[in-house]
């Protein structure tokens, strides 16, 4: 270990468990927890506009989303294209006790943090299950299996007149400690259960990569039959990432009914699943910093791209028909050019970034 | 001195003068802000768009022409991509705003939005003419008859043009959604209460692009009239498709053959650009004025586009007199409100539209008959036209007709 513990200007570990801290050095730890209170303070110093908060809380779900989709595409390796049919499993979990139980009963309304982890354990028992192919299948093969499980999910949403096929099931209003969240205080109040949730789920994953579970999943990824030599077992690997990355996004569904007050089948199609997998390459496969920075690249991109749109539609009217095309467009080209030009992603810039800042004012 | 005096006073001068005229410029009217969200790109954009249009030409021509004196509105359009998440950040925004009156598109939306009408309070005018959409529902207001009113109208029709002996036997092709689905069980409902008619099948179609085995399929279970519950697309392959097998009835109700009908969104000029020479005989319920039966209301419409430049395809399309039309419910409702010496806003628009019946209705130019609302009766234009396909365009088929079934049922 260094000995300055404010500024490390390289790896002086002596232990394995200098090497395990969450922050390398004291200027780290100062820095998030800075700004952590950032995140946590500014709603009560400034007001937002509820589409804007809106627009934060919604980027904030994808995050959760997204470190899932990390956790088994990134770190593990195994390629999934229907996550957003497991943030469904988790959002129609909700669902289904509101349509059993009606969308105001105490469990809904007040048990909903109960509601919001067991709709975790229920995306992680449907993500272990669909992970069970990747014991035998690799690759291609196990992208379309999970693509299989995107189009039942869809099915099933869309047939079902449990699920009101498709149509929105009414979420009731939570009740805090202060009472009735109402409308007034909606979307902050979600911001800061939502953000709470991001850190303590990016906690877990900083944690669970010190662990051998963690280690395990990238060392599968890396090489499973080596894995398979160094005595762990690759195939319950697979099967408990595609579990823990249901988990995630099971939280991340339940959220996003409780956000939206209602869950509808079009939030979680197979569309939305390419976009997750988008979110994370933008930001980075394999990175913890890559599942914040891709959703807030690719929602901020959205917006652009809508309000470009719009201002087109202004002054040219029959560009309407173009806009259809704009934002699609514009979506496959960032994707494009990433995997061309940087597909480590946005999490790279940070990396680089860092290091220049860690050596400054030195040049090495 | 006596310059710097002059100097100061000319400063004051125009200081004065700014102020005139600052005061002159906010003496102008008020203005009323109002919000649309709706599909303007991505699915079902060939409706949204000339939508769009039809809202936002009818708007400018009401600040324009002064129809609400000094007072002006401002409606702000946004593309919502027919997402419901993208609708309720517009609907966010909206209210952010302060708009007194709500503008919307979808049935998914509008559905997945109605807590917060209700919450808000706001009157909306709905795109959809889902009859779901009134369930619960006190704030929505669906421009003309829904669409299950327009399902059994049809089927009525059927039943009282039916050519041949015993029941009509007939097929719905619809939408594999709750939009296509909804209307399927008050026809259901109105075929238990009488409606003397057989329904063989229900197609829901998926993304076929040939249905000869569907129709096959329909013709050896000697069904005789389909009804369709769906957008254009569809409904043009399918009618391409019969043409092509010579499935097609050269008159209403030829025995042996398939006589295709539909209602609002199946029909008008897309579908006949679409189907082409297939589409010949179609049978469609709408409760617009078409461009195609020239009338005065038909030449305003037309007026209207040319003066902000629309392309024929938008001017003649009934989905342009759509949008002209909420825009001119929501226009009659401020102007009223005005009248009564009320302030606009949410709730007094609300009141004033349920006050929208009886000697009071409201005859706007785009539509075949009256808007009427009341708290029981949200459904704006009760009254359906028949149109059918003659000579490539849609031509009246007698008077406008309204639905005895739908009061049995409801």
């Amino acid at each position: 270990m260094s000995a300055n513990k404010w500024l490390a200007t390289g790896n002086f570990f002596t232990t394995y468990k200098q090497e395990q801290r969450t922050f390398l050095t004291n200027l780290d730890q100062s820095f998030f927890t800075f700004f952590l209170v950032i995140l946590f303070g500014w709603p009560l110093l400034f007001e937002l506009s509820n589409k804007s908060m809106l627009v934060i809380d919604n980027i904030l779900i994808a995050i959760v989303a997204v470190m899932g989709l990390n956790l088994v595409t990134g770190f593990a390796g195994l390629i999934s294209i229907g996550h957003a049919a497991f943030v469904g499993i988790g959002a129609y979990t909700v669902a289904s006790f509101c349509r059993t139980i009606g969308d105001s009963h105490i469990i809904i309304t007040h048990f909903w943090p109960l509601l919001i982890i067991f709709s975790g354990f229920m995306g992680a028992a449907f993500g272990a299950v669909v992970g069970l192919p990747a014991l035998r299948l690799k690759h291609l093969y196990l992208a379309i299996a999970t693509l299989s499980f995107q189009m039942i999910f869809q099915w099933v949403i869309n047939f079902m007149s449990f699920f009101n096929q498709g149509q929105t099931i009414f979420v009731g209003r939570v009740f805090w400690f202060t009472g009735k969240v109402g409308r007034k205080d909606h979307y902050v109040f979600w911001y800061f259960v939502i953000l709470t949730v991001v850190v303590i789920l990016g906690f877990g994953i900083r944690n669970l990569l010190k662990t051998r579970y963690g280690r395990s999943l990238i060392a599968v990824r890396d090489n499973d039959r080596a894995a398979d030599a160094m005595g762990m077992n690759p195939g319950l690997t697979k099967v408990y990432a595609f579990a823990l990355s249901g988990f995630f996004a099971g939280v991340a569904g339940a959220l996003h009914a409780y956000l939206y007050r209602g869950v509808g089948f079009e939030s979680f199609t197979l569309h939305e699943s390419i976009g997750y997998l988008a979110m994370a390459i933008v930001g980075g496969l394999g990175t913890l910093n890559g599942c914040f920075w891709g959703p807030v690249a690719i929602k901020f991109l959205d917006l652009k791209v809508e309000s470009l749109a719009e201002l087109a539609g202004q002054y040219l009217p029959s560009s309407m028909n173009l806009a259809t095309a704009l934002k699609p467009f514009t979506f496959g080209l960032v994707i494009v050019l990433f995997l061309m030009y940087e597909p480590r992603g946005i999490a790279n810039w940070w990396r680089i970034a860092k290091s220049y800042t860690k050596m400054w004012p030195f040049r090495y | 001195m006596k310059n710097k005096k002059v100097l100061f006073l000319n400063a004051l001068l125009v200081i004065a003068v700014m102020f005139a005229f600052t005061a002159t410029a906010n003496a102008g009217g008020k203005v009323y802000k109002l919000g649309m969200s709706l599909a303007i790109t991505g699915p079902t954009s060939d409706a949204g768009n000339p939508y769009a249009k039809g809202t936002e030409d009818y708007f400018k021509f009401v600040n324009e022409t002064k129809m609400l004196g000094d007072d002006t509105i401002d409606c702000t359009i946004r593309d919502d991509q027919y997402k419901t998440d993208i609708t309720k950040r517009n609907f966010e925004e909206y209210l952010d705003e302060g708009i007194v009156m709500y503008l919307n598109y979808s049935t998914g939306s509008t559905l997945g939005l109605k807590r917060d009408f209700e919450e808000e309070k706001i009157a909306v005018l709905p795109a959809s003419y889902h009859a779901g959409n009134l369930d619960d529902s006190n704030y929505i207001f669906l421009p003309v008859a829904s669409y299950s009113e327009q399902l059994v109208a049809l089927s009525e029709y059927v039943v009282k043009n039916h050519k041949g002996e015993g029941k009509a036997k007939v097929a719905f092709f619809i939408h594999p959604s709750a939009f296509g689905r909804g209307p399927v069980d008050d026809a259901k409902k109105a075929v238990a209460a009488g409606l003397n008619m057989e329904i063989v099948e229900v197609v829901e179609h998926g993304k076929d692009l040939d249905n000869s085995a569907m129709l096959k399929r329909l013709m050896s279970k000697d069904v005789q009239y389909v009804l369709s519950h769906t957008v254009q697309s569809p409904v043009a392959t399918m009618l391409k498709d019969s043409s092509r097998l010579g499935l097609t009835a050269g008159s209403y109700g030829e025995a042996g053959k398939l006589t295709f009908l539909g209602v609002h969104y199946t029909g008008g000029n897309d579908l006949i650009a679409l189907a082409g020479d297939a589409c010949k005989g179609y049978v469609w319920t709408c409760s617009f004025n078409l461009t195609s039966e020239k009338n005065d209301g038909t030449t305003k419409q037309l007026a209207l586009a040319k003066k902000y430049g629309r392309d024929d395809k938008a001017a003649n399309s009934h989905n342009y007199a759509a949008g002209i039309m909420v825009a001119q419910v929501a226009t009659e409702a401020i102007k009223r409100a005005k009248a009564a010496g009320l302030e606009i806003n949410k709730e007094n628009l609300y009141t004033t539209l349920n006050g929208m019946n009886g000697k009071n209705g409201y005859s706007p130019y785009t539509t075949i008959g009256p808007v009427t609302y009341s708290k029981t009766d949200r459904a704006g234009v009760d009254m359906l036209q028949i149109y059918s396909v003659q000579d490539g365009a849609f031509k009246k088929v007698g008077q406008p007709i309204q639905s005895e079934y739908m009061t049995k049922i409801k």
